[in-house]
Protein backbone atom coordinates (compact mmCIF):
# COMPACT_ATOMS: atom_id res chain seq x y z
CA UNK A 1 0.00 0.00 0.00
CA UNK A 2 1.18 3.15 -0.64
CA UNK A 3 0.85 5.87 1.50
CA UNK A 4 1.37 9.74 2.41
CA UNK A 5 1.85 10.36 6.36
CA UNK A 6 2.03 13.70 7.62
CA UNK A 7 3.11 15.11 4.46
CA UNK A 8 3.48 18.98 4.01
CA UNK A 9 4.86 20.80 1.02
CA UNK A 10 5.81 23.95 0.15
CA UNK A 11 7.45 25.79 -2.30
CA UNK A 12 9.12 28.70 -2.12
CA UNK A 13 8.10 28.89 1.58
CA UNK A 14 4.20 28.46 0.52
CA UNK A 15 2.77 25.84 1.63
CA UNK A 16 0.79 23.77 -1.29
CA UNK A 17 -0.33 20.29 0.62
CA UNK A 18 -0.84 19.58 3.83
CA UNK A 19 -1.88 16.07 4.43
CA UNK A 20 -2.19 14.59 7.65
CA UNK A 21 -2.25 11.00 6.01
CA UNK A 22 -3.35 10.01 2.05
CA UNK A 23 -3.57 6.10 1.40
CA UNK A 24 -3.82 4.19 -2.20
CA UNK A 25 -4.87 0.52 -1.22
CA UNK A 26 -3.83 -2.04 -3.80
CA UNK A 27 -6.59 -2.46 -6.91
CA UNK A 28 -8.00 0.76 -5.39
CA UNK A 29 -9.85 3.50 -7.85
CA UNK A 30 -9.41 6.68 -6.99
CA UNK A 31 -10.18 9.66 -7.89
CA UNK A 32 -8.94 12.62 -6.96
CA UNK A 33 -11.00 16.05 -7.28
CA UNK A 34 -10.00 20.29 -6.99
CA UNK A 35 -9.99 23.11 -9.08
CA UNK A 36 -6.99 24.59 -10.03
CA UNK A 37 -4.48 25.00 -7.59
CA UNK A 38 -5.71 22.88 -4.84
CA UNK A 39 -2.27 20.83 -4.84
CA UNK A 40 -3.34 17.89 -7.10
CA UNK A 41 -0.72 17.68 -9.28
CA UNK A 42 1.90 17.96 -6.05
CA UNK A 43 -0.12 15.44 -4.50
CA UNK A 44 0.35 13.02 -7.56
CA UNK A 45 4.04 13.86 -7.72
CA UNK A 46 4.80 13.06 -4.00
CA UNK A 47 2.84 9.49 -4.67
CA UNK A 48 4.81 9.32 -7.94
CA UNK A 49 7.96 9.49 -5.61
CA UNK A 50 9.58 12.30 -8.38
CA UNK A 51 9.31 15.14 -5.88
CA UNK A 52 10.35 14.76 -1.64
CA UNK A 53 8.24 16.16 0.66
CA UNK A 54 9.12 19.21 2.79
CA UNK A 55 8.36 17.77 5.48
CA UNK A 56 6.60 14.20 6.56
CA UNK A 57 7.04 10.45 4.33
CA UNK A 58 5.91 8.93 1.85
CA UNK A 59 5.64 4.77 2.30
CA UNK A 60 5.29 1.84 1.02
CA UNK A 61 4.14 -0.75 2.57
CA UNK A 62 4.77 0.88 5.94
CA UNK A 63 8.74 1.04 4.89
CA UNK A 64 9.46 5.21 4.65
CA UNK A 65 10.69 5.18 0.26
CA UNK A 66 10.27 8.98 0.33
CA UNK A 67 11.31 11.90 2.80
CA UNK A 68 13.21 15.25 3.06
CA UNK A 69 16.24 13.22 4.02
CA UNK A 70 15.84 9.86 1.64
CA UNK A 71 15.77 10.43 -1.60
CA UNK A 72 13.94 7.89 -3.69
CA UNK A 73 15.70 4.82 -5.20
CA UNK A 74 14.87 3.24 -8.58
CA UNK A 75 13.69 0.11 -7.18
CA UNK A 76 10.55 1.90 -5.04
CA UNK A 77 9.96 4.14 -8.22
CA UNK A 78 9.50 1.55 -10.99
CA UNK A 79 6.54 -0.09 -9.09
CA UNK A 80 4.66 3.71 -9.58
CA UNK A 81 4.15 5.38 -12.98
CA UNK A 82 2.70 8.92 -13.10
CA UNK A 83 1.45 10.38 -16.41
CA UNK A 84 1.24 14.34 -16.05
CA UNK A 85 -0.96 16.73 -17.36
CA UNK A 86 1.10 17.70 -20.16
CA UNK A 87 3.05 14.79 -20.76
CA UNK A 88 6.32 14.99 -22.71
CA UNK A 89 7.94 12.10 -24.83
CA UNK A 90 11.01 11.67 -25.23
CA UNK A 91 13.12 12.26 -28.58
CA UNK A 92 12.56 8.94 -30.86
CA UNK A 93 9.67 7.50 -32.04
CA UNK A 94 6.42 6.65 -30.46
CA UNK A 95 7.79 2.85 -30.38
CA UNK A 96 11.04 4.17 -28.67
CA UNK A 97 9.27 5.81 -26.04
CA UNK A 98 7.11 2.53 -25.18
CA UNK A 99 9.68 0.74 -24.97
CA UNK A 100 11.91 3.30 -22.80
CA UNK A 101 10.86 1.84 -19.24
CA UNK A 102 11.16 -1.59 -20.30
CA UNK A 103 14.50 -1.01 -21.40
CA UNK A 104 15.45 0.45 -18.02
CA UNK A 105 13.98 -2.79 -16.85
CA UNK A 106 16.35 -4.44 -18.58
CA UNK A 107 13.11 -5.93 -20.71
CA UNK A 108 14.15 -6.08 -24.89
CA UNK A 109 13.70 -8.51 -27.41
CA UNK A 110 10.44 -9.96 -28.67
CA UNK A 111 8.91 -10.07 -25.19
CA UNK A 112 9.24 -6.40 -25.01
CA UNK A 113 7.80 -6.03 -27.98
CA UNK A 114 4.82 -8.05 -26.99
CA UNK A 115 3.88 -5.94 -24.47
CA UNK A 116 4.18 -2.49 -26.49
CA UNK A 117 2.28 -3.81 -29.31
CA UNK A 118 -0.03 -5.10 -26.69
CA UNK A 119 -0.76 -1.87 -24.46
CA UNK A 120 -0.50 0.31 -27.62
CA UNK A 121 -3.38 -1.77 -29.45
CA UNK A 122 -4.95 -1.06 -26.23
CA UNK A 123 -5.02 2.71 -26.15
CA UNK A 124 -5.01 2.55 -30.25
CA UNK A 125 -1.88 4.02 -30.66
CA UNK A 126 -0.48 1.22 -33.11
CA UNK A 127 -0.90 3.43 -36.05
CA UNK A 128 1.26 6.46 -34.25
CA UNK A 129 4.41 3.44 -33.70
CA UNK A 130 6.58 4.89 -36.02
CA UNK A 131 5.84 8.48 -35.27
CA UNK A 132 7.89 10.97 -34.01
CA UNK A 133 7.02 13.37 -31.40
CA UNK A 134 6.65 16.39 -33.11
CA UNK A 135 4.21 14.56 -36.03
CA UNK A 136 1.61 14.15 -32.74
CA UNK A 137 -1.50 15.80 -31.39
CA UNK A 138 -1.40 17.02 -27.96
CA UNK A 139 -4.64 13.99 -27.43
CA UNK A 140 -2.50 11.29 -29.62
CA UNK A 141 0.70 12.49 -27.26
CA UNK A 142 -1.32 12.21 -23.99
CA UNK A 143 -2.83 8.68 -25.17
CA UNK A 144 0.87 7.29 -26.05
CA UNK A 145 1.93 8.81 -22.38
CA UNK A 146 -0.25 6.64 -20.89
CA UNK A 147 -0.21 3.13 -22.84
CA UNK A 148 4.00 4.15 -22.09
CA UNK A 149 3.25 4.13 -18.13
CA UNK A 150 0.95 0.77 -18.77
CA UNK A 151 3.96 -0.85 -20.65
CA UNK A 152 6.35 -1.00 -17.70
CA UNK A 153 2.64 -2.33 -15.75
CA UNK A 154 3.46 -0.60 -13.04
CA UNK A 155 1.07 -1.52 -9.58
CA UNK A 156 0.15 2.40 -8.97
CA UNK A 157 -0.66 4.42 -12.19
CA UNK A 158 -1.03 8.21 -11.15
CA UNK A 159 -3.03 9.96 -13.94
CA UNK A 160 -3.14 14.07 -14.20
CA UNK A 161 -5.89 15.17 -16.00
CA UNK A 162 -5.25 11.87 -18.11
CA UNK A 163 -8.12 13.26 -21.03
CA UNK A 164 -7.59 17.51 -20.90
CA UNK A 165 -6.41 17.21 -24.88
CA UNK A 166 -9.38 14.66 -25.67
CA UNK A 167 -12.92 15.08 -27.04
CA UNK A 168 -15.09 13.00 -25.04
CA UNK A 169 -14.95 9.88 -27.14
CA UNK A 170 -11.63 9.91 -26.66
CA UNK A 171 -11.87 10.25 -23.24
CA UNK A 172 -14.31 7.45 -22.99
CA UNK A 173 -12.15 5.11 -25.21
CA UNK A 174 -9.36 5.88 -22.44
CA UNK A 175 -11.33 4.96 -19.64
CA UNK A 176 -11.97 2.11 -21.33
CA UNK A 177 -8.82 1.00 -22.14
CA UNK A 178 -7.71 1.67 -17.94
CA UNK A 179 -10.63 -0.39 -16.90
CA UNK A 180 -9.76 -3.14 -19.20
CA UNK A 181 -5.86 -3.06 -17.96
CA UNK A 182 -7.43 -2.80 -14.41
CA UNK A 183 -9.49 -5.87 -15.14
CA UNK A 184 -6.66 -7.74 -16.34
CA UNK A 185 -4.37 -7.28 -13.54
CA UNK A 186 -5.66 -5.37 -10.41
CA UNK A 187 -3.29 -2.26 -10.80
CA UNK A 188 -4.65 0.86 -8.32
CA UNK A 189 -5.11 4.36 -10.43
CA UNK A 190 -5.35 7.33 -8.62
CA UNK A 191 -6.70 10.35 -11.14
CA UNK A 192 -6.37 14.14 -10.60
CA UNK A 193 -9.55 15.59 -12.47
CA UNK A 194 -11.30 18.79 -12.34
CA UNK A 195 -14.30 17.34 -14.59
CA UNK A 196 -16.36 15.90 -11.66
CA UNK A 197 -18.26 13.62 -14.41
CA UNK A 198 -15.30 11.46 -15.10
CA UNK A 199 -14.33 10.88 -11.57
CA UNK A 200 -17.88 9.76 -10.74
CA UNK A 201 -18.23 7.90 -13.69
CA UNK A 202 -14.49 5.73 -12.69
CA UNK A 203 -13.49 5.84 -9.66
CA UNK A 204 -14.91 3.85 -6.63
CA UNK A 205 -13.02 6.50 -4.24
CA UNK A 206 -13.78 10.19 -4.55
CA UNK A 207 -11.59 13.02 -2.65
CA UNK A 208 -11.71 16.44 -2.90
CA UNK A 209 -8.15 18.46 -2.31
CA UNK A 210 -8.86 22.21 -1.26
CA UNK A 211 -6.25 24.48 -0.72
CA UNK A 212 -3.63 21.66 -0.07
CA UNK A 213 -6.04 19.82 2.25
CA UNK A 214 -8.16 17.13 1.85
CA UNK A 215 -11.88 18.57 2.12
CA UNK A 216 -14.32 16.94 4.41
CA UNK A 217 -17.32 17.99 1.88
CA UNK A 218 -16.88 15.69 -1.93
CA UNK A 219 -17.77 19.33 -4.28
CA UNK A 220 -20.48 17.33 -6.10
CA UNK A 221 -22.82 19.07 -8.77
CA UNK A 222 -20.89 22.01 -9.14
CA UNK A 223 -20.85 24.69 -12.17
CA UNK A 224 -19.42 27.67 -13.14
CA UNK A 225 -22.27 29.99 -14.52
CA UNK A 226 -22.38 33.45 -15.00
CA UNK A 227 -25.24 35.38 -13.14
CA UNK A 228 -27.72 37.60 -14.31
CA UNK A 229 -28.28 40.63 -12.82
CA UNK A 230 -32.20 41.14 -11.82
CA UNK A 231 -34.86 39.24 -10.47
CA UNK A 232 -34.09 37.05 -7.13
CA UNK A 233 -34.94 33.89 -8.14
CA UNK A 234 -32.45 33.57 -11.25
CA UNK A 235 -32.76 30.83 -14.13
CA UNK A 236 -28.92 30.39 -15.33
CA UNK A 237 -27.91 27.92 -17.67
CA UNK A 238 -26.05 25.15 -17.54
CA UNK A 239 -25.56 22.89 -20.27
CA UNK A 240 -28.77 22.48 -22.34
CA UNK A 241 -30.55 22.68 -18.87
CA UNK A 242 -32.15 25.81 -16.62
CA UNK A 243 -31.47 26.17 -13.12
CA UNK A 244 -33.00 28.05 -10.78
CA UNK A 245 -31.56 29.88 -8.38
CA UNK A 246 -32.02 32.04 -5.43
CA UNK A 247 -29.38 35.16 -5.26
CA UNK A 248 -28.92 38.55 -5.37
CA UNK A 249 -25.31 38.10 -6.58
CA UNK A 250 -24.54 38.86 -9.77
CA UNK A 251 -21.71 37.75 -12.67
CA UNK A 252 -19.32 34.61 -12.22
CA UNK A 253 -19.96 32.17 -9.93
CA UNK A 254 -19.77 28.97 -9.02
CA UNK A 255 -23.37 27.01 -8.15
CA UNK A 256 -23.41 23.57 -6.26
CA UNK A 257 -26.55 21.32 -5.66
CA UNK A 258 -25.82 19.54 -2.69
CA UNK A 259 -26.77 16.07 -3.05
CA UNK A 260 -28.35 15.07 -0.58
CA UNK A 261 -31.38 18.07 -1.40
CA UNK A 262 -32.03 16.86 -4.47
CA UNK A 263 -35.64 14.70 -4.37
CA UNK A 264 -35.65 11.28 -6.43
CA UNK A 265 -38.22 10.09 -7.91
CA UNK A 266 -39.49 7.39 -10.60
CA UNK A 267 -42.46 9.25 -11.61
CA UNK A 268 -43.73 13.26 -12.28
CA UNK A 269 -43.25 15.46 -9.73
CA UNK A 270 -45.37 18.26 -8.87
CA UNK A 271 -44.07 20.15 -6.44
CA UNK A 272 -43.12 24.10 -5.38
CA UNK A 273 -39.07 22.85 -6.19
CA UNK A 274 -38.17 25.14 -9.19
CA UNK A 275 -35.81 22.67 -10.38
CA UNK A 276 -37.62 19.43 -11.73
CA UNK A 277 -35.65 17.52 -14.18
CA UNK A 278 -36.05 14.41 -16.01
CA UNK A 279 -33.23 11.72 -17.67
CA UNK A 280 -31.98 8.37 -16.68
CA UNK A 281 -29.64 6.76 -14.43
CA UNK A 282 -26.62 6.43 -15.60
CA UNK A 283 -24.86 4.67 -12.50
CA UNK A 284 -25.07 3.63 -8.76
CA UNK A 285 -22.26 3.42 -6.54
CA UNK A 286 -22.24 2.46 -3.11
CA UNK A 287 -19.61 4.77 -1.07
CA UNK A 288 -20.50 3.39 2.61
CA UNK A 289 -23.27 1.04 3.85
CA UNK A 290 -26.96 1.90 3.49
CA UNK A 291 -26.09 5.31 1.12
CA UNK A 292 -26.40 5.34 -2.65
CA UNK A 293 -25.09 7.68 -4.88
CA UNK A 294 -27.29 8.24 -7.95
CA UNK A 295 -25.84 9.40 -10.98
CA UNK A 296 -28.37 10.46 -13.52
CA UNK A 297 -28.18 12.40 -16.80
CA UNK A 298 -31.19 14.73 -16.87
CA UNK A 299 -29.17 16.71 -19.85
CA UNK A 300 -26.08 17.58 -17.42
CA UNK A 301 -24.92 14.72 -15.07
CA UNK A 302 -26.55 15.17 -11.43
CA UNK A 303 -25.97 13.28 -8.65
CA UNK A 304 -27.98 12.64 -5.53
CA UNK A 305 -27.36 10.75 -2.15
CA UNK A 306 -30.39 8.43 -1.39
CA UNK A 307 -31.04 5.44 1.60
CA UNK A 308 -30.21 1.84 0.26
CA UNK A 309 -33.87 1.55 1.63
CA UNK A 310 -35.10 4.11 -0.70
CA UNK A 311 -33.12 3.21 -3.74
CA UNK A 312 -34.70 -0.35 -3.88
CA UNK A 313 -38.25 0.84 -3.14
CA UNK A 314 -37.70 3.05 -6.40
CA UNK A 315 -36.20 -0.32 -7.84
CA UNK A 316 -33.14 2.23 -9.49
CA UNK A 317 -31.25 0.34 -11.81
CA UNK A 318 -28.43 1.77 -14.61
CA UNK A 319 -31.35 2.73 -17.25
CA UNK A 320 -34.40 3.23 -15.15
CA UNK A 321 -35.95 6.58 -16.00
CA UNK A 322 -35.61 9.12 -13.26
CA UNK A 323 -36.93 12.79 -11.91
CA UNK A 324 -34.57 15.08 -9.89
CA UNK A 325 -36.15 17.83 -7.64
CA UNK A 326 -34.68 20.25 -5.81
CA UNK A 327 -35.85 24.06 -4.45
CA UNK A 328 -34.10 27.24 -6.11
CA UNK A 329 -32.60 28.29 -2.56
CA UNK A 330 -31.04 24.39 -2.00
CA UNK A 331 -28.74 25.75 -4.77
CA UNK A 332 -24.99 27.19 -3.35
CA UNK A 333 -23.63 30.18 -4.52
CA UNK A 334 -20.27 30.81 -4.10
CA UNK B 1 47.33 47.59 -46.77
CA UNK B 2 50.48 46.48 -48.29
CA UNK B 3 51.78 45.35 -45.18
CA UNK B 4 48.50 43.04 -44.69
CA UNK B 5 48.31 41.75 -48.49
CA UNK B 6 52.18 40.89 -48.00
CA UNK B 7 51.58 39.09 -44.91
CA UNK B 8 48.56 37.51 -46.47
CA UNK B 9 50.44 36.23 -49.52
CA UNK B 10 53.14 34.99 -47.21
CA UNK B 11 50.56 33.50 -45.09
CA UNK B 12 49.14 31.44 -48.15
CA UNK B 13 52.69 30.33 -49.75
CA UNK B 14 53.64 28.58 -46.32
CA UNK B 15 50.71 26.96 -46.04
CA UNK B 16 50.57 25.18 -49.23
CA UNK B 17 54.23 24.34 -49.46
CA UNK B 18 53.37 22.33 -45.90
CA UNK B 19 56.16 23.94 -43.89
CA UNK B 20 57.46 21.22 -41.60
CA UNK B 21 57.36 23.78 -38.84
CA UNK B 22 54.18 25.51 -39.22
CA UNK B 23 52.18 21.99 -39.38
CA UNK B 24 54.39 20.97 -36.59
CA UNK B 25 53.04 24.07 -34.43
CA UNK B 26 49.60 23.01 -35.75
CA UNK B 27 49.65 19.50 -35.19
CA UNK B 28 50.34 20.14 -31.46
CA UNK B 29 47.87 22.52 -30.68
CA UNK B 30 45.76 20.09 -32.16
CA UNK B 31 46.89 17.72 -29.74
CA UNK B 32 46.48 20.34 -26.83
CA UNK B 33 43.08 21.39 -27.34
CA UNK B 34 41.78 18.28 -28.09
CA UNK B 35 43.37 16.44 -24.70
CA UNK B 36 41.97 19.85 -23.00
CA UNK B 37 38.66 19.79 -24.68
CA UNK B 38 37.84 16.40 -23.62
CA UNK B 39 39.75 16.29 -19.89
CA UNK B 40 37.40 20.32 -19.01
CA UNK B 41 34.38 18.45 -20.12
CA UNK B 42 34.52 15.13 -18.68
CA UNK B 43 35.10 16.91 -15.06
CA UNK B 44 33.19 19.84 -15.69
CA UNK B 45 30.11 18.62 -17.47
CA UNK B 46 28.69 16.40 -15.11
CA UNK B 47 29.93 18.87 -12.06
CA UNK B 48 27.25 21.10 -14.19
CA UNK B 49 24.90 18.22 -14.28
CA UNK B 50 24.67 18.00 -10.38
CA UNK B 51 24.39 21.40 -10.15
CA UNK B 52 21.37 21.77 -12.20
CA UNK B 53 19.53 19.37 -11.04
CA UNK B 54 20.22 18.24 -7.67
CA UNK B 55 19.26 20.34 -4.34
CA UNK B 56 22.13 20.42 -1.65
CA UNK B 57 23.51 22.54 0.65
CA UNK B 58 25.93 24.87 -0.91
CA UNK B 59 24.93 24.40 -4.50
CA UNK B 60 24.42 28.48 -4.85
CA UNK B 61 27.95 28.73 -3.73
CA UNK B 62 29.51 26.30 -5.70
CA UNK B 63 26.82 27.79 -9.11
CA UNK B 64 28.65 31.39 -7.66
CA UNK B 65 32.44 30.10 -7.47
CA UNK B 66 32.09 28.07 -10.98
CA UNK B 67 30.52 31.27 -12.77
CA UNK B 68 33.00 33.59 -10.98
CA UNK B 69 35.76 31.33 -12.56
CA UNK B 70 34.67 32.08 -15.98
CA UNK B 71 36.51 35.10 -15.52
CA UNK B 72 39.66 33.92 -14.46
CA UNK B 73 42.49 35.63 -15.91
CA UNK B 74 44.80 33.25 -18.19
CA UNK B 75 48.08 35.12 -17.17
CA UNK B 76 47.04 34.08 -13.42
CA UNK B 77 46.31 30.85 -13.67
CA UNK B 78 49.51 30.44 -15.81
CA UNK B 79 51.07 32.00 -12.94
CA UNK B 80 49.57 29.89 -10.36
CA UNK B 81 50.61 26.97 -11.90
CA UNK B 82 54.22 27.93 -12.58
CA UNK B 83 53.94 28.45 -9.21
CA UNK B 84 53.09 24.83 -8.45
CA UNK B 85 54.77 22.65 -11.17
CA UNK B 86 58.18 24.67 -10.89
CA UNK B 87 61.27 23.10 -9.28
CA UNK B 88 60.80 24.00 -5.80
CA UNK B 89 57.07 23.82 -6.13
CA UNK B 90 54.52 20.76 -4.75
CA UNK B 91 54.30 18.75 -8.34
CA UNK B 92 57.62 20.06 -9.10
CA UNK B 93 59.03 16.27 -8.97
CA UNK B 94 56.41 15.69 -12.09
CA UNK B 95 58.85 17.57 -14.06
CA UNK B 96 55.88 18.99 -16.18
CA UNK B 97 57.08 22.70 -16.34
CA UNK B 98 57.45 23.77 -19.91
CA UNK B 99 55.76 20.74 -20.98
CA UNK B 100 52.69 20.07 -23.56
CA UNK B 101 51.08 18.89 -20.09
CA UNK B 102 51.59 21.90 -18.57
CA UNK B 103 49.73 23.89 -21.03
CA UNK B 104 46.78 21.12 -21.02
CA UNK B 105 46.68 21.65 -17.08
CA UNK B 106 46.47 25.51 -17.79
CA UNK B 107 43.93 24.90 -20.41
CA UNK B 108 41.74 22.72 -18.15
CA UNK B 109 41.64 24.59 -15.60
CA UNK B 110 40.18 27.47 -17.85
CA UNK B 111 37.79 24.97 -19.46
CA UNK B 112 36.75 23.35 -17.09
CA UNK B 113 34.64 26.40 -15.49
CA UNK B 114 33.13 26.90 -19.04
CA UNK B 115 31.86 23.16 -19.16
CA UNK B 116 30.80 23.23 -15.76
CA UNK B 117 28.64 26.58 -15.93
CA UNK B 118 27.43 25.96 -19.35
CA UNK B 119 26.11 22.64 -18.86
CA UNK B 120 25.08 23.39 -15.49
CA UNK B 121 22.63 25.66 -18.08
CA UNK B 122 21.87 23.83 -20.52
CA UNK B 123 20.48 20.91 -18.21
CA UNK B 124 18.08 24.31 -16.40
CA UNK B 125 16.84 24.61 -19.66
CA UNK B 126 15.55 21.11 -20.03
CA UNK B 127 11.76 20.77 -19.37
CA UNK B 128 11.60 18.89 -15.90
CA UNK B 129 9.45 16.68 -17.02
CA UNK B 130 11.75 15.39 -19.03
CA UNK B 131 13.58 13.83 -15.49
CA UNK B 132 10.78 13.33 -13.89
CA UNK B 133 8.92 11.02 -16.86
CA UNK B 134 12.52 9.25 -17.14
CA UNK B 135 12.22 8.72 -13.20
CA UNK B 136 8.88 7.55 -13.17
CA UNK B 137 9.45 5.00 -15.73
CA UNK B 138 11.92 3.65 -13.94
CA UNK B 139 15.46 4.92 -15.08
CA UNK B 140 18.29 5.12 -12.53
CA UNK B 141 20.67 7.94 -12.51
CA UNK B 142 22.41 7.34 -15.22
CA UNK B 143 19.98 6.66 -17.52
CA UNK B 144 18.16 9.34 -16.02
CA UNK B 145 21.15 11.35 -17.15
CA UNK B 146 21.80 10.49 -19.95
CA UNK B 147 17.96 11.44 -21.18
CA UNK B 148 18.19 14.93 -19.87
CA UNK B 149 21.27 15.14 -21.74
CA UNK B 150 19.95 13.54 -25.03
CA UNK B 151 17.21 16.90 -24.68
CA UNK B 152 19.57 19.18 -24.10
CA UNK B 153 21.79 17.56 -27.10
CA UNK B 154 22.56 21.34 -29.16
CA UNK B 155 23.07 23.48 -26.21
CA UNK B 156 25.90 20.70 -24.74
CA UNK B 157 27.21 20.55 -28.23
CA UNK B 158 27.89 24.60 -27.78
CA UNK B 159 29.72 23.60 -24.40
CA UNK B 160 31.89 21.45 -26.25
CA UNK B 161 32.39 24.18 -28.74
CA UNK B 162 33.41 26.97 -25.99
CA UNK B 163 35.57 24.84 -24.42
CA UNK B 164 37.23 23.73 -27.40
CA UNK B 165 36.92 27.45 -28.40
CA UNK B 166 38.82 29.30 -25.11
CA UNK B 167 41.59 26.09 -25.48
CA UNK B 168 42.37 26.90 -28.62
CA UNK B 169 42.54 30.50 -28.36
CA UNK B 170 44.42 30.45 -24.96
CA UNK B 171 48.00 32.47 -25.07
CA UNK B 172 48.98 33.60 -21.49
CA UNK B 173 49.36 30.27 -19.66
CA UNK B 174 50.51 28.43 -22.44
CA UNK B 175 53.80 31.31 -22.80
CA UNK B 176 54.29 30.73 -18.81
CA UNK B 177 54.17 27.15 -18.14
CA UNK B 178 54.79 25.99 -21.81
CA UNK B 179 57.66 28.80 -22.06
CA UNK B 180 56.66 28.66 -26.21
CA UNK B 181 59.58 26.23 -26.87
CA UNK B 182 60.22 25.71 -30.54
CA UNK B 183 59.21 22.34 -31.62
CA UNK B 184 58.28 21.27 -28.22
CA UNK B 185 55.93 23.30 -26.79
CA UNK B 186 55.29 26.69 -29.31
CA UNK B 187 51.06 26.29 -29.98
CA UNK B 188 49.82 28.23 -32.68
CA UNK B 189 48.74 31.20 -30.15
CA UNK B 190 51.82 31.42 -28.46
CA UNK B 191 54.02 30.96 -32.21
CA UNK B 192 51.77 34.65 -33.27
CA UNK B 193 52.57 36.66 -30.44
CA UNK B 194 56.35 35.63 -31.15
CA UNK B 195 56.63 35.92 -34.57
CA UNK B 196 54.16 38.99 -34.49
CA UNK B 197 56.71 40.50 -31.58
CA UNK B 198 59.64 39.59 -34.42
CA UNK B 199 58.10 41.47 -37.04
CA UNK B 200 57.42 38.17 -39.10
CA UNK B 201 54.07 39.13 -40.04
CA UNK B 202 53.45 36.85 -42.81
CA UNK B 203 54.74 33.63 -40.46
CA UNK B 204 51.98 34.93 -37.81
CA UNK B 205 49.21 35.43 -39.91
CA UNK B 206 49.74 31.91 -41.27
CA UNK B 207 49.59 30.42 -38.43
CA UNK B 208 46.53 32.85 -37.52
CA UNK B 209 44.77 31.42 -40.18
CA UNK B 210 45.40 27.93 -39.76
CA UNK B 211 43.59 28.95 -36.15
CA UNK B 212 40.43 30.29 -37.20
CA UNK B 213 40.19 27.31 -40.19
CA UNK B 214 40.66 24.58 -37.29
CA UNK B 215 37.77 26.68 -35.12
CA UNK B 216 36.08 26.21 -38.21
CA UNK B 217 36.67 22.66 -38.88
CA UNK B 218 35.56 21.96 -35.30
CA UNK B 219 32.43 23.86 -35.11
CA UNK B 220 31.13 22.80 -38.68
CA UNK B 221 32.00 18.73 -37.82
CA UNK B 222 29.61 19.54 -34.73
CA UNK B 223 27.09 20.87 -36.39
CA UNK B 224 26.86 18.23 -38.27
CA UNK B 225 26.54 15.93 -35.80
CA UNK B 226 23.95 17.92 -34.70
CA UNK B 227 22.09 17.86 -38.04
CA UNK B 228 22.30 13.97 -37.57
CA UNK B 229 20.39 13.66 -34.25
CA UNK B 230 17.97 16.11 -35.03
CA UNK B 231 15.12 13.78 -35.38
Amino acid sequence: MLELAGVRHAYEGRVVLDLERFTVAPGALIAIVGHNGSGKSTLLRLLALVERPTAGEVRWDGAVVSSPRLRPRAPARRRITLVEQRPMLFRGTVRENLAFGLVARGRRGAEAQNTIERVADRLGVTSLLARQRHELSDGEVQRVAVARALAVAPDVLLLDEPVSSADRAAAQALYAALAEERRARGLAICLASHQLEDAYRWADDIRALAEGRLSPVTPENLFRVELPAGAETKHVRVGPIGIAVTTAREGPAILAVPPTDIFVSTAPIVSSARNVFSGQVTRLGRPRPGVVHVTADVGIELIAVITEEAARDLGLAPGSPVTFAFKASAVRVF
Amino acid sequence: MDFLGEGLHRALQLISSVDPEVYGIALLTVKVAVVATLIACALGMPLGFVLASRRFWGRRAALTVVNTALAFPTVVVGLLLYGLLSRRGPLGGLGWLYSWQAIVIGDVILAFPIAAALSAAAVQGVDPRIRRTAETLGAGTWRTAWTVAREARFALAAVITAAFGQVVAEVGAAMIVGGNIRGSTRTLTTAVALYTAQGDFGLALALGIILLVMALVVNVALQLLQGRGSA
